[in-house]
């Protein structure tokens, strides 16, 4: 039996004192249909700030990450990225639906990692990360270039630059499609349940990846995962989704040993971790 | 003896002369093809629903209704509404019209063809939507239909003869014209045919090697 408390916690805690977030959402409602998935989400995101979202499948966390991405439309609320409105433009005092140009020049503050990676298949390794430097961002070739080969040799892949996705494995394609969103410097990064696609043998290479950049502090980290154990490694705080909301959430060590809901009890108890805290 | 070699040889220079004909109302249908299809499968796909209806009954429209009827109708009647084109333009221009509505069709499916995440991908990388559609979604979506263009190509070239129909004489009206004047139909009529056969397996040829160029799964 060991204790949950782990001892290798790398990091200093967030630095958020004094700050304003750098993500906002207040009041985030979204449906599909008749399907309430979020449902009233008020969470705050601060810079530099490392968060873990779990819950159980369906329960919106993923839903939460493709709003702020602007891959899905709320259906109610606000949200703001480093004090702008995201799906908002403000004209006269009032709100109005963001057209893609707003759209366009806030997203650009937001990164992402997706479950299935979705490189590009028809360009290599190198191309794929230096695509939008050059076509966004308006960087020059050379510079682009060596940006990519150097976050490439971060997370560990240089030796493949000039391969096509396709010839690599889950956890290499995953960590090329982390560098993928690195160059572009988003001062948010999104994770959406990045190793729950791969083999289980090739989950630790991205996992290491992932820790390795959380030291930088560069950006705030959204996490959603089912890896309870790195959750509370990586985390300064977690926050626990069902049925639509945030049902629970504060630092590792107080969520993942004393739940103080039934449900998040439960949902723990799912992952062979008992109410105290200890792998049963 | 059926075949005479020295007629053959005799009426070679006659047909070789028209074979520029066949060739560029070919190649220029299927340039006009390939650029007016794109543009009709961008409008079908358009979430204005009026340009989108409007594009599907006039795909429909120009689908249903034969080649020759369209070439003869830009032809003969277009004149009299003022608009006057050479007969070889606007057997490109008809030719290539009829076969944008096909390829319209192939473009959609190849556009469909490309996984939903790439889009994702492309707009988490804050790509303009007109960079989505020529850095990411097109190259993907072109590779697995260049068999069936390869095909609508080697099907638009065997039907320009039917540009005789609005006075252009390309290769096989032309072997027609020698036949008649010599009353031996056989020699002209297999040459253009061999002359076809060469040219069409050369294009199967060709696309077959862009096709493997293209194919990121043997690079």
């Amino acid at each position: 039996m060991s204790n949950i408390q782990s001892t290798e916690r790398p990091h200093t805690e967030a630095p958020i004192e004094g700050k304003d977030p750098i993500v906002r959402f207040k009041n985030i409602s979204k449906s599909f249909g008749d399907l309430q998935v979020l449902n009233g989400v008020d969470f705050d995101l601060y810079p530099g700030e490392r968060v873990a979202i779990i819950g159980p499948s369906g329960s919106g966390k993923t839903t939460m990450a493709r709003l702020l991405m602007t891959l899905e439309e709320p259906t109610d609320g606000f949200i703001e990225v480093d004090g702008r409105q995201l799906w908002h433009k403000e004209v006269n005092g009032n709100f109005k639906k963001a057209d893609e140009k707003h759209l366009h020049e806030v997203r650009g503050d937001i990164g992402m990692v997706f479950q299935h990676f979705h490189l590009f298949p028809h360009m290599t390794v190198l191309k794929n990360l230096m695509e939008a430097p050059i076509k966004v961002k308006g960087m020059s070739k050379a510079k682009a270039r060596e940006e990519a080969l150097a976050m490439l040799e971060k997370v560990g892949m240089a030796g493949f630059a000039d391969q096509y996705p396709a010839r690599l494995s889950g956890g290499q394609q995953q960590r090329v499609a982390i560098a993928r969103a690195l160059v572009m410097h988003p001062k948010v990064m999104l994770f959406d349940e990045p190793t729950s696609a791969l083999d289980p043998e090739t989950v630790g290479e991205v996992l290491e990846v992932i820790k390795e950049i959380a030291k930088d502090r560069e950006m705030a980290m959204l996490l959603i995962t089912h890896e309870m154990s790195f959750a509370r490694d990586i985390a300064d705080r977690i926050a626990f989704f069902d049925e639509g909301k945030i049902q629970e959430e504060g630092p590792p060590s107080q969520l993942l040993n004393e739940p103080k809901t039934e449900r998040l009890g439960e949902f723990l108890h799912r992952f062979g971790i008992d109410g105290k805290g200890h792998n049963v | 003896m059926i075949w005479d070699w020295q007629y053959a040889f005799e009426i070679l220079p006659r047909l070789l002369k028209v074979a520029h004909v066949t060739i560029t109302a070919t190649l220029g249908a299927f340039v006009v093809a390939m650029i007016l299809g794109l543009v009709l499968a961008f409008a079908r796909r358009s979430t204005n629903r009026l340009l989108s209806g409007v594009t599907y009954f006039v795909v429909e429209f120009i689908r249903s209704t034969p080649p020759f009827v369209q070439l003869f109708f830009l032809f003969f009647v277009m004149p009299q509404f003022g608009i006057t084109m050479g007969a070889l333009m606007t057997g490109i221009l008809g030719l290539g019209i009829h076969y944008s509505t096909f390829l319209s069709e192939v473009y959609r499916a190849g556009i469909d063809s490309v996984d939903k995440g790439q889009w994702e991908a492309a707009t988490a990388l804050n790509f303009t939507s007109r960079q989505k559609w020529v850095h990411i979604i097109l190259p993907q979506a072109i590779r697995p239909i260049i068999p069936v263009m390869g095909n609508y190509l080697i099907t638009l070239f065997k039907e320009t003869p039917m540009l005789l129909g609005i006075t252009v004489v390309e290769m096989l009206s032309q072997a027609q014209i020698i036949g008649s004047q010599s009353f031996r139909y056989t020699e002209p009529i297999t040459m253009v045919g061999i002359f076809f056969l060469i040219l069409s397996y050369g294009a199967s040829l060709l696309v077959k090697r862009i096709e493997l160029r293209m194919d990121i799964n043997r690079r």
